[in-house]
Formats: C-alpha cells, structure tokens, sequence
C-alpha cells in the first residue's frame, strides 16, 4: 500500500517521464541520484539508524509514512530484543517508570506519522494544568489554560505516556508500514569506513559491523544511540558540558485519588528544592509518575527505604521546608512518624499540592545520572546526529522527548528535499538545513533548562528573594504566563 | 609568561615576593634590588636571610625572652647579655623590637620548610589541599610559644613603616606554602591561591590569639572552614570558567550551523 501511494505522489516532485523510468529500473532504486552506483550488494542502505528509541523509531516511521521517502532502503539496528517491547503487556495498573511528556506539536507529529493511533490511548493521560512553585518561599506560578486559548489542541498542555507505549506504538506502525530491515538484539561491534571494490567507491561511506557477522553500508547513518554515542564518536563529533552531580529520581507512585480535578482535569506539580526540582507528573487513574533530581547521596538513600518510608519522604518533598526535609533524609528509617508529626506544624494548602501518595510500584524505583551535553555539530559527511546523541538536557521542564522529535521532524524533512531533488542524501551539504534548523533552537532550550536549574538549586541569600518576585510577576501577567506555556507545550516561537 | 598588571600590583604589595617564573637577571642586580631570587631554584643554595650573624646570634638569645618580655627592647638586651654583648648592643638591630618581629617570621617560616619534608610524608595527605592545610597549620603551631604576645606584634607589624616588611614576610610565607606542598601552577591562579592563603592565614593568626580552647581546637576549626570557603569559591571560580567555555564554543557553533565560515 505505502509503495503504489509513493508511486502516485512522485509525480508530485519529479516529471511523469523521469516517474516512468524510475519505475521500471531495478526494483533496489532507492533515489534518483544513484543511478550510477546501482547496489549489488543486499547490505547498502540509504538510511541506517542506530538506535531504537523514540528518536530512532520515529525517524524510520517519518521516512516510510512519507511518500517521498518511502522508497528508500532503510535498516534499524538496536541492542535489545524489540518483539518485547512492541507487544507492551502491562496490566492497566502498572506503569513503566520511564515517563515523557508529549507536547501537543509531537503529538501531532506522531498522529501524521500514523503511530499515535497505535499507541495504547488508556495508558495516555493528558494535563490542563501545570502547578509550579518554589520550595523556599512558597512562590508559586500557575498555568491554567484559559478556554478559548488554543482550542485545536482541548487545553490540553502536554500528554504523560511511558516511554515504552511510545516505542511500541511507533514500531506497530513500522510493521504496518513493513520494509524497515530489523537488527534487534544485535550489538555494533565497530564503525568503519568502507573500501574501494571494482564496481564502487564506499570510501567515504560508513560501514556498520554488527556481532553477528553482517555489515551494513549506509548512504546515511544516523545516530539515535543516546548519550554515549558510538556514532559521535565515530564521526569524531565533539560533545560538551558538565554533570549536574544529580540524580533522576523516577518512580510510579498511587495516589489516594484521582486529583483535585477529578478524573477529567489533571495537574502537573514541580516544587523547586535547593536539592533540585521534584515533580509529581499525572498518568491515567490514581497513578502518577515521579521525578525527583537530588544528589546522589539522597537517591541512594531513597533507593535503599522501605516503601512507606519512601512514600513518606515524596510527600514530604511535596509539603515541607527544605529544612525538614533535609533532616528527614538524615534517619535511617522512621521517616513516616516523622511526616505525621512535621505536618501538623507545617501550614499548606492541600488544594494546591499534589494528593498525597499511598503507595509505590514495586521495582519502579530507579536514578540515572543528569548532565548537560551538546555536541559541537549534529551532522558529517554521511553522518547525523538525533535525540540524546546530539544532546542531553536537563529534566526539569520534560523537553528531552520532545526536542528529539523536533530533531526528527527537521531531519527528515531535509532527506525528502535531497531526495525530491535528486541529491544524494548523505552528503553534508543535503543535512546542512537540519543542522541550521535545530542546533540554535536546542541551544536556546538548554540553557534556559540549565539556568533554572541554577537559579534554584541556591538555599539562601539576595537572590532568593529576587527569583520569588520574578515568578510572582510571571505569574500576575497575563501575556508573560501565556508565552511560558506556549513555549512548553511545544507551540512557541521559534529560532 | 609575561607578568600583566597583576604582577605589578603583587609586586607593590610584596616588594620581594617571588613572581612564578622571573627571567633570570643579573646576580649583582637581583641581590642588590630584592637579596632574593625572585623564584624557588633546585639549582641554587637559598639566599641569606636579612640578618647578620652578630643579628643572629643576639636575636635567637633574645626569643627565648619572648614569653616573658613579649617582643620588646627588654627582650632584645637580656638575648644580647645572653649572647655575650654588651645590653647597648641592641642598638645595632635599627629596627628595634620590630626586629626581633621579623626574626621569628623568618625563623619559622624557615623552619616549616625544614619540617615539610618529614611532615608531608603521612599518606594521608594526598592532595595538594590537604598538605597547604597541614603546612598552614604546622605554620600556625609555630606561633604557639608566643601568642599571649601575639596581639603586641601585630601592633608593631601594622605601623605604617613596617607594613611593607610584615606584608612581604606574608606574601613570602603563602608562597612558600604552596611550594612546598607541591603547587606547579602557573597559570592566573598563582596570583588568587597566595592571595586566597594569606588571608585566610592572616585571619586564623588573629583568631588564634583569642583561642582559649585546648591546643587551640577552635583555631583548627576555624582554619578548615576558611579553607573550605576559598575552595568552594575557587570551585564557582572554575564552573564560571566552564561556562564561558561552553558557551563561547556552542555560540561559535550555533553560527556554523548557520552557515556563518567560522
């Protein structure tokens, strides 16, 4: 079905009679600029992409779904068993601990790639409103959208979904669309450029070897291979920046109700600790997922506490002062007593807090390290960079996903214009436009990203104060709120 | 490396201080100017102090008055009496009882370099942090014999004429101090760590002569949390410095991405 709806789009893009011709050579034709080379070999690809994450996965989807690229012999190779993870089997109350939120320009990307109708809708909770407030002073800022604000999307600010619903859906999608050559569970074992054989140059085509033996020649090899990239480091790409000396904290906790709002209205809450932001991110039912980033020492800690002790101190981050909470990381156990007592003599408005968590996932307890990379360029002469390859960002404001998406979306749409005009896609000059469309953009987010996550990690001191004023202003002003929400929900300017 | 601005005003600060890596000038020149190399050579036997030997001789007759007399001109006549002078005698030491001041700054200050070796043998002081906590400290006990006269000295020390003197003895002591603790750096920072240190060595000197607690408990206390404050400071320091780095480079790649030929 995708190859008679490419061939009736061609035309599209190309003259009937070069239509005509490309439709009656070799049925390996991937792109008209390769008449030349005609592959005899079964390994060449256009496009291999190393990596099978939601950056990965959806570039394939993107490159297939397309007509125009639809043709083009694309290979997937990724570490793990990926049968497992597209036949997601969790009953409807446990949830994977490795949640996103999806903005609504993602969501819409991934509904005109035809993979967000796979992914599984119950396990999909969207949010209205965003709660977010300082830890030291009870500053806070709220982000309700207003009705009328941007009915195309429902108000809604950004969708939570497990990582794995994403990838499964996206990789349904692939077996659907079909010719995407799988190498799962397989391993790279090196990167290499190729040689000079009688019928062609691949020089300056890079190679990848996999354990099993096979190699692949890729026209494009793109990196979705996360943070350590072997592509990066094979295309000698530069990454830079610092560690935080933080820990991702996530975990999927139950709580007492569905919200405040009830089943239908649900809120985001981030409370900014000197230790690091934590947030309380809502999933469907009583479930809501956390991610807490705090120092190392406390995230083994954490890690390390029996369940009620655990939920004790996330109700405490939620509820306490900084002070308290520091102490109640100090004992060895008895947090819960603890919290019983502290909050008697604690003021808040339980309105304005997340519903207090009654229980924890069993085994959903996890950290990961946080850092600030970039690389110094997302592209090389057959090379290019997507997701946590290109850039790793701080959680705070749930825009990692999103911008590996965004890399996509500007990635592909670069590879059609190559191949719409006959360019060979792998050459730098082809991937140039990706590179001046997203590397500013993702620059600009990180900062901020890291900023915030400078300004609050501070206890004490003049700026305190000051930070609080600002987000109280931010938040009494109309227009300034609107610009925030507009810029995370994914539906702001851009550079 | 040339020495910028920084160097001048170091200098002004510290007539004689040792700059980090000097050219080599003539030795009439050099000895006439500072009567010091101005760099700590492996080549070279270290200068002569500032005193003579009949100096010497009666100054080290007359610490051992200290105590009792406090750093006065009493002290200085009973050391002469002591050394076989006449009590007249002190009258060749032209600065008087600053003197006697200066001597015991040199004299431990010398002694600490004799006693690093021996000192910075414990393993445990593996970093270069930890042996300027040890020497800075070791420094500091040698004030113990006379710190209930301490407060006097200081006096004398901050009299505009012998200012210049009691600063360059500072200046001399913190580099003397990373030297031995192994500090190669010739970067900027060589100016801010003898900057951070005397400060910090100035400041739990005076704490010291107001510690009554048992072998100066607090003092030690004191000296770790200063030294903590320098090092969490220089650690801002060098995170600034990444992020300059960090952005100076993503700006020239954020133009490179647009085309920019840089």
């Amino acid at each position: 079905m995708a190859s008679s709806r490419a061939l009736m789009a061609s035309p599209r893009f190309v003259c009937r009679s070069c239509s005509r011709q490309a439709r009656n050579s070799n049925p390996y034709r991937r792109s008209y600029a390769t008449a030349s080379s005609q592959p005899s070999s079964q390994d060449i690809y256009d496009v291999v992409c190393i990596g099978g994450g939601p950056a990965g996965l959806s570039l394939l989807t993107a490159l297939r779904a397309n007509p125009t690229t639809s043709r083009l012999r694309v290979a997937l190779v990724e570490a793990q068993d990926l049968s497992k993870t597209a036949s997601l089997s969790l009953p409807p109350t446990q949830f994977s601990n490795r949640c996103s939120s999806v903005t609504p320009t993602t969501a819409q990307y991934l509904n005109t790639i035809g993979a967000w109708r796979h992914m599984q809708r119950n396990r999909i909770q969207e949010f209205h409103e965003m709660q977010v407030w300082d830890g030291v002073t009870d500053a806070r800022i709220e982000f309700d959208l207003q009705p009328g604000f941007s009915a195309s999307t429902g108000n809604v600010i950004a969708y939570m979904t497990e990582n794995l619903n994403m990838t499964s859906g996206l990789l349904k999608r692939i077996n659907e669309l079909g010719g995407v050559d799988v190498f799962d569970a397989s391993r790279v074992e090196k990167i290499t450029l190729g040689e000079e054989s009688e019928e062609m140059d691949l020089r300056e085509w890079p190679i990848v070897h996999l354990q099993s033996g096979k190699s692949l020649a890729a026209r494009l090899l793109v990196g979705a291979d996360g943070a350590n990239s072997p592509v990066r480091s094979f295309a000698r790409i530069e990454s830079r920046g610092w560690d935080y000396n933080r820990h991702g904290l996530v975990a999927t906790l139950e709580l007492e109700g569905d919200g405040w709002g009830g089943e239908y209205h649900k809120t985001a809450y981030q409370r900014f600790l000197p230790t690091g932001p934590v947030a309380m991110l809502p999933l469907p039912g009583k479930y809501a997922t956390l991610v807490w980033s705090t120092t190392p020492e406390n995230a083994v800690l954490l890690k390390k506490l029996p369940a009620k002790d655990f939920i004790a101190l996330v109700n405490a981050a939620f509820r306490l002062s900084p002070v308290d909470l520091a102490y109640m990381h100090t004992q060895a156990t008895g947090q819960e007593e603890e919290l019983a007592w502290r909050t008697q003599h604690t003021p808040f408005d339980s309105r304005s807090i997340p519903q207090l968590a009654v229980g924890v996932q069993e085994g959903s307890i996890a950290s990961f390290p946080l850092k600030l990379r970039h690389a110094d360029t997302y592209i090389g002469e057959r090379i290019a960079l997507v997701g946590d390859a290109a850039h790793t960002v701080h959680p705070l404001a749930g825009q990692g996903l999103n911008q590996g998406q965004g890399d996509i979306q500007s990635l592909v749409k670069a590879i059609e214009y190559a191949v719409a005009h006959g360019q060979d896609l792998g050459t730098q000059m082809s991937l140039e436009s990706y590179n001046s469309e997203r590397y500013a953009a993702n620059h600009v987010l990180m900062g901020v990203c890291d900023k915030i996550h400078k300004l609050y990690s501070v206890g004490s001191g003049p700026l305190i104060p000051l930070r609080s004023l600002g987000l109280k202003a931010a938040n009494a002003l109309g227009p300034l709120k609107n610009f925030f929400m507009e810029q995370a929900s994914g539906r702001g300017l851009k550079v | 490396m040339s020495s910028p601005s920084l160097s001048r005003t170091a200098a002004r600060l510290a007539r004689s201080a040792r700059r980090p890596i000097a050219r080599h000038s003539t030795p009439t020149s050099s000895s006439r100017i500072c009567q010091k190399s101005c760099y700590h050579s492996y080549d070279h036997p270290p200068p002569p102090g500032p005193f003579g030997t009949v100096d010497r001789s009666i100054l080290a007759a007359a610490y051992k008055h200290i105590p009792e007399h406090g750093f006065s001109l009493r002290a200085i006549g009973l050391g002469a009496r002591d050394a076989g002078y006449p009590d007249i005698s002190s009258s060749i030491l032209p600065d008087g009882q600053f003197s006697l001041i200066h001597y015991h700054l040199v004299m431990q200050r010398e002694r600490l370099a004799e006693k690093s070796q021996e000192l910075l043998k414990d393993a445990s002081l593996a970093s270069v942090n930890d042996k300027v906590a040890a020497l800075t400290w070791e420094r500091l006990m040698g004030n113990r014999e006379t710190i209930h006269r301490w407060q006097e000295a200081l006096a004398i020390m901050a009299q505009p004429s012998h200012l210049p003197t009691s600063l360059a003895e500072l200046a001399t002591l913190s580099d003397d101090i990373w030297f031995l603790a192994g500090d190669k750096a010739v970067d900027p920072s060589w100016y801010t760590k003898r900057a951070a240190l005397s400060m910090v060595y100035s400041s739990s000197e005076l704490f010291m002569t107001n510690d009554t607690s048992p072998s100066f408990l607090e003092t030690r206390k004191f000296l770790d949390r200063r030294l903590e404050e320098v090092q969490s400071v220089g650690g801002t320091i060098a995170s600034m410095g990444q992020w300059a780095g960090f952005t100076l480079n993503a700006g020239i790649n954020v133009l490179r991405s647009k085309g920019v030929p840089v």
